[in-house]
């Protein structure tokens, strides 16, 4: 179960960080109010994935994995160039995150 | 030019302020149990407003990339390193050492957007167009 809940507090954390995008400095209303909400569904859901992970494991877990979501989603729904140095990055947190799941820390 | 470079030292005060806040909202998401402890659940709640708020006015001044970086950074180190320091947890040196390679690929990721823009105006127009399209 705790990466269930692991996998629905990053996407809901993928929507934080676009919404916050939009908000413009928390300016726009609308577009705050939906980072707000998201930013309290993805923590919740955090805290119940660690309930079994470490704290420090789980929430580099969640917010690099997070990050990696963002920079696929980029690229693919975005039109952003996926370049080498973001391959990089996704390639090293994917890299960490199967080996702390070898390592038996996740 | 002596009140653009306090402005920009108070910005980055501002943002190890925000790493800082993230660190205690980290610490106490994981605390409050599933939002079943109340002092660390009040905790968490004032400190999600606390880093939001820090961040985004570190941001006015500070590039995001880079602030997103430094900011993340803080936090999921700061979280592993005072992980076990509240709560019955510890970690091998060679889980340590995978939680490093995570941390600093997505730090690496958020630098790497700055660059990346740096690096390519022309497609960050197209992306602007596409988005606006």
């Amino acid at each position: 179960m705790h990466w269930l809940y692991l996998t629905v507090a990053i996407a809901f954390e993928i929507v934080v960080a676009i919404a916050a995008g939009k908000a413009a400095g928390f300016t726009n209303r609308k577009w705050t109010a939906i980072t707000l909400a998201s930013g309290a569904t993805a923590t919740y859901f955090l805290s119940r994935a660690l309930l079994t992970f470490n704290v420090g494991v789980g929430y580099a877990l969640w917010t690099s994995v997070a990050g990696v979501g963002i920079t696929l989603l980029g690229a693919l729904l975005f039109g952003q160039r996926l370049t080498w140095r973001k391959a990089l990055g996704v390639a090293a947190v994917i890299a960490g995150v199967v080996g702390l799941q070898l390592s038996g820390a996740a | 030019m002596s009140s653009s470079n306090r402005s920009a030292a108070n910005s980055w005060l501002m943002l190890l302020l925000a790493g800082a806040f993230e660190i205690v909202y980290a610490l106490a998401v994981g605390g409050s149990h599933g939002f079943t402890v109340l002092t660390w659940s009040l905790l968490a709640v004032v400190f999600f407003l606390l880093t939001l708020w820090a961040l985004s006015v570190a941001l006015r001044t500070i590039d995001v990339g880079v602030g997103y970086a430094v900011w993340a950074g803080i936090g999921a180190v700061g979280a592993a390193a005072l992980g076990p320091v509240f709560f019955d947890e510890g970690l091998t040196l060679v889980q340590s050492l995978w939680l490093g390679l995570i941390i600093i690929g997505v730090v690496w990721l958020k630098l790497a957007d700055r660059l990346d823009t740096a690096e390519e105006p022309l497609d960050q127009l197209r992306h602007a167009q596409a988005v606006s399209a």
